[in-house]
């Protein structure tokens, strides 16, 4: 792989409530090279934003704490550095697109001044006119029809689709290296979907960024990302280029997740995917968290008493990371589904 | 919006002219007015009879509703049952009175319990924060009449003790109107014990509105994208939260207005303040009913322009609110 553009070392983010401390992330390292669409799926609850969050400052301090971890950005650790300088680099180099663009704008701005504030506070030479033109250009790029006049709306004249666009438009203003897009997707109507699944290939083909993409929509992960990690309790349980992950998961709780997808074809959020619940975060199961609701574990000591490191199963060329204690065992399953679906 | 507007005022005019209706009716059934009079001694048969054709007394309810707009509307609010005096100088003079009170108390109630309201959430569970909880809990749970009452002693011990009188404690001013800048800052003198009564509820009330507000907005996902922006926190607060957080409060105060100009009764009772609360206590204490009437079709004026206003605030400051 390239030299990574965002390395993420051993990060662990805590909250502190009332119930007792909340571990969202535990010891979670990947690398983003420049250019990729890596995607980070995973059951909700599991950790997917608070690590994305987190390392841009945007988890609120406290409840929340960064007990370790690094994440180099362009070699700069960025849960070190100033804050003035984090905030160079949020809405700079990286940028951000949430889930909800319903809530995500502010109501009482129009679109246009949100998004030129985005151009004038990394720009501090560009008069307003000037952003103001850019700003349309943006909104025209992203697929807003009228931008001229569409520009000084307010989000609720704006639908769904429409508000997730300028969300769009606002995050590659100013060229970020890294775009980090979270469930951009999931509050959206499945028609309007595919149509943002296409602003955002627009978007990176225009910025050439690197693309986070948090989601727990399996479909949208085949679509758009090359390497793919996922996630479960906080803690990364595999990592792989994506077709390895459909093709070879080696991982039960991946492997629950193809399957829930082959099977039903359906709403990962609805439906649920792999029977039990989701692990407090407060005490975890001892071990693999995931062990109450593996299908292959059958009840093995090791399960229940050893956390599984993530290391590397398979061949050589092609990266692939498994944190399973019989992950060798899955070698021949994933396989053998290989053949029986798609 | 200006339609809208409008369509509020003829509305508010239908429902005046109901108020008005009810409010005569209301004082109507509740006795004749110069039972008093019929029985006081020295008091001829004539002076009653003179007041009841003044008045329409005897005439049916219609009429005498009739005679009491139209006396209303083109004399001066109309005249008082036994002296024949207009209404109007006397409502008018309280009215100023009371407007200036208020107006200054919650002028600076609003800035304080603002300052303490956005502070206290952005520093959440501080010791600041939770003084101030404190504080507003204790000024709900004070009475006013209690409050204003221990000012009073306060002044008089400090008084007692050092013979220096440091504010008033009763009245709205001890020298004649007209002496220019001396009379101001005799009647700001006057204001001081008041407006600290005044104040203390509304700074209450509004800092713990403005401070769950302001909390909700700043955990909001839009301060967030402003955050995500590369925005400087002051900017992220100032533009993004503030102006948000505000909208709620500046309802809340609009509305409160309207009720405050009918008089702040307990206060201008203790400190003897010539103001509407006191006119009004004042005028159900000589049973006669047209001050009481004009009091209430004014305060109800009031409650209805305020509830406009707060409309209107509220849709310049949000622009999801939509006038049809
Ligand atoms: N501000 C917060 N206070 C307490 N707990 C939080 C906070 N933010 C997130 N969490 C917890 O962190 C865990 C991970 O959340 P998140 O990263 O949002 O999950 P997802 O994978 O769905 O994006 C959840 O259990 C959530 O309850
Ligand atoms: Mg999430």
């Amino acid at each position: 792989m390239a030299q990574p553009i965002l390395e993420i070392r051993d990060l662990t983010v805590e909250f502190d409530t009332e119930d007792g401390v909340v571990r969202a992330v535990t010891g979670v390292s990947y690398d983003l090279a420049p250019g990729e669409v890596l995607g980070i799926v995973g059951e909700s609850g599991s950790g997917k934003s608070v690590s994305m969050l987190s390392v841009l400052g945007l988890i609120p301090k406290p409840p929340g704490r960064i007990p370790s971890g690094h994440a180099t950005f362009e070699g700069e650790d960025l849960l070190t550095m100033s804050s003035s300088r984090l905030r160079d680099l949020r809405g700079g180099r990286i940028a951000m697109i949430f889930q909800d663009p319903m809530t995500s704008l502010n109501p009482v701005l129009t679109i246009g001044d949100q998004i030129s504030e985005a151009i004038l506070v990394h720009n501090s030479g560009t008069s307003d006119d000037d952003a103001r033109k850019r700003t349309v250009e943006l909104l025209e790029l992203v697929g807003v029809p009228f931008a001229e006049r569409r520009v000084d709306q307010y989000p609720h004249e704006f639908s769904g689709g429409m508000r997730q666009r300028a969300m769009i438009a606002m995050a590659i203003a100013n060229d970020p290296a890294v775009l980090i897009a979270d469930e951009p997707t999931t509050a959206l109507d499945v028609t309007i979907q595919a149509q943002i699944v296409e602003v955002l290939k627009a978007a990176q083909r225009e910025t050439h960024a690197a693309i986070v993409l948090i989601t727990h929509d399996l479909g949208l992960v085949a679509e758009l990302a090359d390497r793919v990690v996922v996630m479960y309790a906080g803690r990364v349980v595999e990592l792989a280029d994506v077709f390895t992950i459909f093709n070879e998961p080696r991982h039960p709780y991946t492997i629950g997740l193809m399957n829930s997808l082959a099977r039903l074809d359906a709403d990962l959020d609805r439906l649920e995917p792999i029977p039990g619940q989701p692990p407090s975060l407060i005490t975890p199961p001892p071990g693999c968290a995931f062990h109450p609701r593996c299908a292959i574990s059958q009840g093995r000591a090791i399960c229940r008493t050893e956390v599984p490191p993530l290391k590397a199963v398979g061949v050589q060329e092609a990266p692939h990371d498994s944190a399973c204690h019989f992950a060798d065992e899955l070698a021949n399953l994933g396989a053998a589904r290989a053949g029986t679906a798609s | 919006m200006l339609q809208y507007v409008i369509r509020r005022l003829l509305y508010s005019a239908v429902v005046l002219v109901l108020a008005s209706f009810l409010v005569f009716m209301f004082v109507t059934v509740s006795g004749d007015p110069l039972a008093a009079l019929k029985i006081t001694p020295n008091v001829s048969e004539e002076t009653v009879q003179n007041i009841i054709e003044r008045k329409h007394l005897d005439e049916p309810v219609p009429v005498r509703y009739y005679e009491w707009v139209k006396d209303a509307l083109t004399n001066k609010f109309g005249t008082t049952l036994l002296t024949d005096e207009p209404i109007l100088p006397d409502l008018w003079r309280v009215m100023k009175n009371t407007l200036q009170l208020v107006l200054v108390a919650e002028l600076l109630a609003i800035l304080i319990a603002v300052g303490i309201g956005v502070y206290s959430a952005l520093r959440q569970y501080s010791v600041f924060d939770y003084s101030m909880t404190t504080f507003s809990f204790l000024g709900l749970a004070t009475p006013v009449f209690w409050l204003a009452l221990m000012l009073q002693v306060a002044v008089v011990q400090i008084y007692l003790a050092t013979g220096r009188n440091v504010f008033p404690i009763a009245n709205l001013n001890s020298v004649d109107p007209g002496e220019g800048l001396s009379f101001v800052i005799d009647r700001a003198h006057h204001l001081v014990l008041p407006v600290i009564v005044l104040m203390v509820a509304n700074i209450a009330t509004y800092s713990r509105y403005m401070r769950a507000s302001m909390l909700e907005v700043v955990n909001s996902d839009y301060v967030r994208t402003a955050r995500a922006k590369g925005l400087a926190e002051s900017r992220v607060t100032m533009k993004h939260a503030f102006r948000n957080a505000l909208i709620p409060l500046v309802t809340l105060v609009a509305l409160n207005f309207g009720t405050l100009l009918g008089g702040v009764v307990v206060t201008e009772t203790v400190f003897s303040l010539d103001g509407m609360g006191l006119y009004f206590v004042n005028a159900l204490g000589t049973n006669d009913p047209y001050p009481v009437m004009a009091w209430l079709m004014i305060t109800a004026t009031m409650i209805i322009i305020f509830n406009l206003v707060a409309d209107i605030t509220y849709g310049l400051l949000d622009p999801r609110v939509r006038y049809d």
